[in-house]
């Protein structure tokens, strides 16, 4: 059995067969990205050049599509339909040209406090058909406490779409403009997710590999079915990061409270984790112009790379946050951070006689012995570096708690030890190591760790599920499960009712449900007064498949 | 996306696991729908605009406010603890310039707790906004500090805290104490013999609305602000006026709201009571956030808001216009005397019960202040809870002359010698030395 790892990334696409023994084969192929199918069709039929395809089970697929297509703003129209009652005005969050604002109100609770407007609607609608618009995305405030109001909008849409996406399908999380952002992207790479999704099974069958389960990576570190990927295909945008922290997790046992971190050409990426597992954003992912709900593996991103070049502004050395062309070593005129480590003899990689002849020269122009340049070069990154890593461990530690218990429990994040993958990983070991005085660790094949990643990384998903007891209703919305209650109902109920939710929708994907990977991550009750009586407990139950990998060779 | 015009920082702290019991109003529930609603809205991914956890105070924050007997850990739980941490950490944000204005939305509140304490009152044990500002005073120097409080019941324990203190300016407007907790808060209430005009009390009749706040911001408030010159803001946001708060009778909207802090501006915001906690301290703490923010909202509207229905009748209106001429004149043409207390040689003495309805005892207690040419005056404190014993607690302020300093010490020596006091305090905010006796 062979579980296949495909990681579009910016400059290479990485492939990877992983078997029972190991690594079976890896490959490097160059990313084009005006046509994104074809690396990775080249990958993988390098791959399975030397393998029995009838191994291979599945293929797990981090791509930077639906991210690229956002970023260079290349995609479909979007009927954007809201209703927000009282707040902010939701003007301030316009995605688009065809968005529109229904009068209408739901409270916190879900109750309906303002009818949905139904003459507006319809204005809406007519309005967006005008303008040749065939997806929508339907979003109202507080939609994850009742549905109601975007259903009455889906279907008031009704054969005007292509696709709709309604906003609480998205998740059961409130924020109502990262909503609305998040739908909006859904559908406006719905369609060419989808293209780019058939083109992949059909290449997948011209290949004979037509038996294969397809996994899109999420950045939360974990996949999800490619027949899923098709109706939340915002649900892939920057899973690239996510592919190279599970990597590590893969590549090495982490226990401790780590830093993890993948030092490319141009940046590095940080990401921390708590005990074991990978710290996830707590509300969503940036990307374009909108924050979204997408959720997200914290992982932060500082100029500094092997490719950084190094410059000299009054006699002070720094390196980065520009690129202006690859390393002397490789081809390029002004010195970067490879050639400083190449200097110092800790990098071995491209033309070492013309990178250092190049280095010295540099260094001698600007009055330097090559020797102090190499050095505080170096000194700069690693103290860069450093300084990030303090802040992005204080602003997690700063993150706001909401019970007593937790506050003084005082639950913080002390890293104990380091793990480093990319490019100039072995090089600059030792610097780090020398820096944060902290157990420092390059696994091997750390150069395609982000393809192995993606191999290994489990399916996941989460859910949110709320229940008021006063009046009898629970409700999970990103599955838009509701059911009636007894007045009873308890805590304990609510844990297990989601839980058999989490791990009854994995089974309808088709994906082994594990249920030891499953886990609660919040639950709460609260009793609900009216005057001096109880009148009934609100609960809300939060649980989530681990972001984690397969350990397939025991 | 949204801009913040003021860098504001909002310290959420809803304290999810404490409450005074199950059905009390001040529980677990109290701000959860205010959570639901500020996450819903997005309010901490508008740029400059920031959620912050809060800090624990020390016992030292307490003890430096407050005479506590028998001990500030008796009577604090951990809950006030991190309640008072959450003003502090909003004092740190604007003194340390990380932020211009902030927002402790904390529980439970503070403003009922006077200068000497002995338990809880008003739902209230130690006072969160004393305890910040004078952690102010103490890390940053002094400061001239105006305290605006806009629950509906008067800050009693705020008055009590500030009696005495010439640069502390407090301002409570509040239902009338004829017709509600704790019963007091009326003009006369003018402040101690050397800081007379500087506690003005406005009672405001009951169905008191937006526009009746509003002339009271205009007429009474702000001009005085205008004069006092304060160095910081402070309001004591009680959100209890509200025409759904099911304790109080007024007729308060969170479009009101929003605009009186608009109107006020105040660097710092500290939650106090507020007990409609469905249908409007979400709005309530939204409208507030935002205008302290420097963002848009006029589209916060809770559910059955009406301006007509809620208006004040003109016998309101003509009633409020009344007061105002009044109670201006207190700042600006102070009263001879204090209303309180009698000059007993060169001290003026207040003998006080004191009701604790948290708990149900009284407090009788002698508070006498030396009238001295020099400086604000050395306060001292007898009390006795019912029944209990006799504790003893003496303050030299921060910037007492020299014989205050020194009479402060040999009256500490002299309660140590005579032993008729179980629990002795000695708050020296000159030398920052504070000490504690007793067992
Ligand atoms: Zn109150
Ligand atoms: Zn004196």
């Amino acid at each position: 059995m062979l579980l296949l790892g495909i990681d579009v990334g910016g400059t290479h696409t990485d492939a990877v067969a992983i078997g029972p023994d190991g690594l079976e084969a890896q490959v490097k192929v160059p990313t084009d990205h005006d046509n994104l199918l074809s690396s990775i069709k080249n990958g993988l039929s390098e791959i399975v050049r030397n393998i029995d395809p009838s191994r291979i089970k599945q293929l797990n697929l981090s791509t930077t599509l639906s991210t690229n297509s956002i970023v260079e703003g290349k995609f479909e129209d979007v009927g954007v339909i809201v209703s927000a009652g009282p707040g902010l005005d939701p003007h301030s969050f316009m995605t688009c040209k065809d968005f529109h604002v229904i009068p209408g109100a739901l409270d916190h609770r879900g109750s309906e406090t303002r009818r949905l407007d139904n003459l507006t609607l319809e204005e809406a609608i007519a309005s967006c058909r005008k303008s040749g618009v065939k997806v929508y995305a339907a979003v109202t405030k507080f939609s994850p406490r009742n549905p109601a109001h975007e259903k009455e909008i889906g279907l008031a849409i009704g054969d005007n779409a292509d696709f709709i996406t309604l906003g609480h399908q998205i998740t059961g999380r409130l924020n109502f403009p990262r909503r609305i952002s998040t739908a909006f992207y859904n559908c406006a790479v719905w369609r060419i997710f989808n293209k780019f999704a058939d083109a992949i099974s059909g290449t997948l069958d011209e290949m004979n590999l037509g038996h294969i389960k397809v996994n899109i990576l999420k950045a939360d570190g974990g996949t999800m079915p490619l027949p899923l990927s098709r109706k939340i295909p915002v649900q892939s945008i920057f899973s690239g990061p996510a592919a190279s922290v599970m990597g590590i997790i893969a590549l090495c046992n982490i226990t401790h409270d780590s830093i993890i971190y993948d030092i490319g050409g141009t940046t590095t990426d940080i990401a921390i984790f708590a005990g074991g597992s990978p710290l996830i954003e707590q509300e969503g992912i940036d990307i374009g112009s909108h924050p979204t709900l997408v959720r997200a593996l914290k992982v932060q991103s500082i100029g500094i790379g092997g490719d950084s070049t190094i410059s000299i502004l009054e006699g002070i050395v720094r390196v980065g946050p520009n690129r202006l062309g690859p390393s002397i070593a490789l081809g390029g005129e002004i010195p970067t951070l490879t050639d400083a480590l190449i200097w110092k003899d800790s990098c071995v990689c491209g033309d070492i006689g013309k990178s250092k002849g190049g280095f010295a020269a540099f260094a001698s122009h600007k009055g330097f012995e090559p020797d102090e340049l190499a050095d505080k070069a170096i000194a700069y990154a690693i103290d860069k570096i450093h300084s990030s890593t303090r802040e992005l461990v204080e602003e997690i530690n700063q993150q706001p708690v909401y019970t007593i218990h937790e506050l003084l429990e005082n639950v913080r994040i002390v890293p104990r030890k380091i793990y480093i993958m990319g490019g100039p990983a072995k090089a600059m070991k030792m610097d780090i190591f020398r820096k944060f005085r902290l157990s420092t660790e390059v696994p091997e094949n750390y150069d395609v760790a982000n393809a192995i990643g993606a191999a290994l990384t489990r399916t996941t998903t989460e859910l949110e599920l709320f229940a008021d007891t006063e009046r009898g209703l629970m409700f999970i919305p990103s599955l838009g499960h509701r059911e009636n209650i007894p007045r009873n109902y308890k805590l304990e109920e609510a844990e297990k009712d989601a839980m058999n939710h989490l791990l009854a929708h994995l089974g309808e994907m088709h994906v082994a449900a594990d249920g030891s990977n499953a886990q609660i991550t919040s639950s709460s009750s609260f009793n609900m007064v009216n005057g001096s009586t109880t009148v009934g407990r609100n609960i809300r139950v939060k649980c989530q498949i681990k972001p984690g990998v397969v350990r397939i060779h025991s | 996306m949204l801009k913040a015009e003021n860098r504001l920082g909002v310290i959420f702290f809803p304290a999810f696991d404490w409450a005074i019991s199950p059905t009390h109003p001040e529980r677990e529930e109290r701000l959860l729908y205010t959570q639901d609603q500020l996450r819903e809205e997005g309010l901490f991914d508008i740029e400059g605009i920031r959620e912050y956890k809060p800090e624990v105070a020390q016992t030292e924050d307490i003890e430096r406010v407050h005479f506590c007997f028998p001990e500030a850990e008796a009577i604090a739980t951990r809950s006030h603890y991190i309640s008072s941490g959450g003003a502090i950490k909003a004092a740190k944000l604007i003194m340390s310039g990380e932020r211009d204005r902030a927002f402790a939305l904390v529980r439970p509140p503070g403003h009922h707790a006077m200068k000497t304490i002995q338990g809880s009152r008003g739902f209230c044990a130690i006072n969160i906004e004393a305890i910040m500002c004078e952690y102010i005073r103490e890390k940053y120097g002094p400061k001239r500090i105006a305290i605006i409080d806009t629950d509906c019941h008067h800050g009693d324990g705020t008055q009590d805290v500030y009696w005495h203190d010439p640069d502390t300016l407090f301002i409570s407007m509040h239902q009338d104490g004829r017709t509600l907790y704790p019963g007091t808060g009326f003009p006369k209430e003018a402040g101690g013999p050397k800081a007379l005009g500087r506690n003005i009390n406005i009672p405001l009749p009951p169905g008191t609305s937006d526009a009746g706040f509003m002339m009271v911001m205009e007429n009474i408030v702000m001009p005085i602000l205008d004069d006092f010159k304060p160095d910081l803001i402070i309001n004591s946001a009680g959100q209890d006026n509200h025409f759904t708060d099911p304790i109080t009778n007024m007729n308060f909207s969170a479009q009101g709201y929003a605009a009186l802090n608009s109107l006020l501006k105040p660097d710092i915001a500290v939650l106090e009571g507020g007990y409609a906690i469905q249908g409007a301290l979400p709005y309530v703490n939204l409208g507030i956030s935002l205008a302290m923010a420097g963002i848009d909202y006029s589209h916060v509207r809770e559910p059955g808001f009406n301006p007509e229905t809620l208006r004040e009748s003109s016998e309101v209106m003509n009633y409020i216009a009344s007061l105002c001429d009044g109670i201006r004149d207190i700042y600006f043409n102070p009263p001879k005397e204090s209303s309180e207390g009698v000059i007993s040689g060169k001290w003026s003495v207040r003998h006080r019960n004191i009701f604790y309805d948290t708990e149900g005892f009284t407090e009788s207690q002698t508070e006498s202040l030396l009238l001295c040419e020099n400086c604000r005056g050395l306060l001292k404190v007898e009390t006795q809870k019912e029944n209990g014993p006799m504790g003893f607690g003496i303050e030299i302020p921060a910037a007492a002359c020299e014989k205050c300093r020194n009479t402060g010490y040999s009256l500490l020596e002299e309660a140590q010698i005579k032993s008729r006091y179980r629990y002795m305090q000695m708050i020296n905010r000159k030398d920052k030395d504070y000490l504690r006796y007793g067992f």
